[in-house]
């Protein structure tokens, strides 16, 4: 393996804190969804690089399932921010406060 | 074999899939023909296993289901003697039935959810029928419930239908849970669901284990088929169409716990108690609807209630250790009713929905096919000598009446009464609905129906009338069924009975049964109003029993959840508040006017305070719920850091 397995860690945790402060952040409801998704794929990268460094195939099989779930829940993701933006006509998840106590 | 058994499953599923996934794409015609070639196919697959096997036992697993630790279950089929018979009539009945259904639904638009739903019913039928692993069973067991409440609520847009959907599935459901912890008490003795391996090793088990677990067997049949204290839900499940009626609650489904009974029977042998109890809820049953069927107007419900007055005739032949005599009343009772239900339904589109028998009438000028197929249907339902039901009957009342023990002279004895009652309720609606009567309705309000529904009942009115060959109790072809279940362990072909007392049995319920339906006869010949309007009212509403669940269990728990309610309205506070008062009242004025201020002051007052308090912290937690995700997201990135550096300064040995 050339790159180290710390680099590759150091990679996946930028990633995820970029992602979580993407999803934090912003307002927007999709890009909530697309800061969800990278921290997703933060993880799947330090799977990845964790299944090189140890030789196990394991690690690559969960990403692929991570993929494949993602995938769907992005599927069901999209589809209520579009009926949210139908009912409500905003993506701004401020404006979404209905649970509130 | 096994691909034999196989394709008796997949069949129907398959079928239900297709039209399921597919069905909106074909022409209406295809969808149909799929369904009933569905049903057909599963048939043939039946018959030729049945030819196939002979009495021989075949165990085939399909696959392994499930696999956890120690606990396996698979899709696993025990394929007797006992289930054979049982998928062959399930198969021939429902292909009839859907064959019917195709004329009967020729105006329905929904007509695909319809046999999807069908379709799905036999395949789950067909799990409980075969399956060996009791999950399995459980699976089919779920299944057929679910359909059963899709298709009684079937024409959901009319609310009445969807609350009678609702209600058989939740009793069933309260039925289900007996099963469900029999199961579970199963697992934990046997650590196998499978029903050979229990029948096998059940001997080993405690008497009162084997006592627990026969009275959870019952609990759950007697969901399923109706019997008491459940039976409420059949009569309203006949608000679904009249095939499912004629499927569902008269052939396959309510015959589902009783056959659950069967199939473990070495395991409910084992406790006396257990069977005498079992023989109990059956006879009182039997007489129970057997009262309320004699006066209801409905065909119909006058049906379901004669329904479950038959199943209860079944359940006491179990508890009367005799399930060769239960399996053959189970088949004559499947044709007979199948075929009641499904002239019903002719007679019923023919008078455009009209369901009282009191306002039909002339139907034996008018209809004189349909006359003929209910003629014979309700002889056979009274017993009538040397016809379908007769036979069977009468091996159940003799069973019952072998038994040594002095209660079951007394079973005898409800379930002889009952017996009296069947030609009543059943010659009664032949003779109110197809005698002349002035006044009644004429050629011109007939309305069309296709002559496929009467030509599918020609099939079932044979098998209905000779079905009593198949185990006469005498001469040539002698308890054939009873030798061809006698593999079934448990089974006994010969009740061992003294000639003599066999031929006064038998003699003296023929008498009865034919003086009975001479004197229906003499009674309905002129038109009748019913009985005394007290008595009327009360078997009517059949001994009120669903009015007293009505009042003991719903009311209640609508009070309980409008009061939960309305203190949720007012606030934590005025709740807790209105909850202390409640309880204080009463003992405030136990303690007299010295307590008063006491009471009133501290007590109160803490109370009054601890609510403030209470309502204090919830304003408080209130502020955090914003409602808002991105609150929400923060808050978790917020403590997923502090757990990470936690965790972080642990790992440093901080």
């Amino acid at each position: 393996m050339i790159v180290p397995y710390s680099h590759v860690l150091i990679l996946a945790g930028l990633l995820f804190v970029l992602g979580a402060v993407c999803a934090a952040a912003r307002r927007n409801l999709i890009m909530i969804l697309i800061g969800v998704e990278i921290m997703l794929n933060a993880a799947g990268l330090a799977l990845v690089g964790a299944s090189l460094r140890w030789h196990e195939l394991s690690g690559q099989a969960f990403v692929i399932f991570i993929m494949a779930v993602a995938a769907a829940e992005v599927s069901v993701g999209l589809a209520l921010i579009v009926h949210c933006q139908r009912r409500t006509a905003s993506v701004d998840a401020n404006s979404y406060d209905l649970m509130k106590g | 074999m096994e691909t034999l058994l196989l394709l008796l499953l997949l069949f129907p599923l398959a079928t239900a899939a297709v039209n399921a996934l597919a069905g909106g794409r074909l022409p209406r015609r295809a969808a149909e023909a799929l369904a009933c070639a569905g049903v057909l196919g599963a048939l043939a697959m039946a018959a030729a296993a049945l030819i196939l096997a002979g009495r021989q036992v075949f165990d085939v697993t399909f696959l392994s289901w499930i696999r956890v630790g120690g606990f396996r279950a698979a899709m696993s089929v025990h394929y007797d003697p006992l289930a054979a018979v049982m998928a062959l009539m399930v198969t021939f009945v429902a292909s009839l039935i859907h064959l019917y259904s195709v004329a009967f639904m020729r105006e329905d638009e929904d007509y695909r959810r319809y046999f999807c739903y069908l379709n799905f019913f036999v395949f789950a039928m067909l799990v409980i029928t075969l399956a060996d692993n009791l999950l399995f069973v459980y699976l089919g067991w779920e299944g057929v419930g679910f359909c059963s409440y899709a298709l009684i609520g079937f024409w959901y847009r009319d609310p009445a239908n969807a609350t009678a959907g609702r209600k058989a599935f939740m009793l069933t459901r309260i039925g289900d849970v007996g099963f469900g912890v029999a199961l579970a008490l199963f697992f934990y003795l046997f650590q196998n669901l499978s029903i050979t391996h229990i029948n096998a090793h059940a001997a080993a088990l405690s008497p009162a284990l084997a006592t627990t677990l026969a009275l959870l067997l019952l609990w759950a049949a007697a969901g399923k088929s109706a019997q008491l204290p459940l039976t409420v839900w059949l009569p309203d499940a006949m608000r679904g169409p009249t095939p499912v009626s004629a499927l569902i609650h008269a052939a396959t489904m309510v015959t589902a716990g009783v056959y659950l009974l069967m199939r473990l029977f070495p395991l409910v042998m084992l406790s006396p108690l257990a069977l005498k109890v079992i023989a109990g809820v059956g006879a009182v049953t039997a007489l129970y609807a057997g009262l309320a069927a004699c006066v209801q107007w409905d065909v119909k419900k006058s049906l379901a209630y004669s329904t479950i007055s038959q199943v209860g005739y079944m359940v006491l032949a179990v508890g009367a250790a005799d399930i060769v005599g239960g399996m053959f009343h189970l088949l004559s009772h499947a044709f007979f009713k199948a075929l009641l239900f499904m002239a019903a339904g002719v007679m019923i589109q023919a008078l455009a929905e009209e369901h009282n028998i009191f306002k039909m009438g002339n139907l034996r000028r008018l209809m004189p096919g349909v006359a003929l197929l209910f003629l014979g249907g309700s002889l056979c339902l009274s017993a009538f000598p040397l016809l379908g039901g007769f036979f069977s009957k009468d091996r159940i009342l003799l069973a019952t009446f072998l038994h040594p023990e002095w209660s079951y002279r007394l079973f005898w004895g409800l379930a002889a009464l009952g017996a009296l009652l069947t030609p009543f309720y059943s010659m009664r609606l032949y003779f109110v609905a197809f005698r002349e009567r002035p006044g009644g309705p004429e050629a011109q309000d007939l309305r069309r129906t296709p002559k496929l529904m009467v030509w599918v009942l020609w099939p079932l009115v044979v098998l209905a009338l000779f079905d009593g060959l198949l185990n006469l109790p005498g001469g040539i072809g002698k308890n054939f069924l009873g030798h061809y279940l006698a593999v079934v362990p448990g089974t006994r072909p010969d009740l061992g009975a003294p000639p003599a007392l066999e031929w006064v049995m038998g003699l003296g319920s023929a008498g009865a049964v034919v003086l009975v339906t001479w004197l229906t006869y003499a009674y309905y010949r002129r038109p009748r109003r019913g009985l005394r309007p007290w008595l009327n009212e009360l078997l009517f509403e059949a001994f009120y029993l669903d009015r007293l669940y009505l009042a003991a269990v719903v009311r209640p728990c609508q009070r309980l959840s409008a009061f939960l309610w309305r203190a949720d309205e007012g606030g934590l506070d005025q709740g807790l508040e209105r909850l202390a008062l409640a309880l204080f009242r009463p003992y405030r004025r136990f303690a007299g006017f010295l307590w008063t201020k006491f009471d009133e002051l501290v007590l109160d007052q803490a109370l009054v305070r601890a609510a403030e308090g209470l309502l204090g912290v919830s304003r408080g937690l209130g502020f955090w719920t914003t409602g808002r995700v991105t609150t929400y997201l923060k808050m978790l990135l917020l403590g997923l850091t502090g757990f990470l550096v936690a965790l972080a300064l642990r790992w440093y040995g901080w």
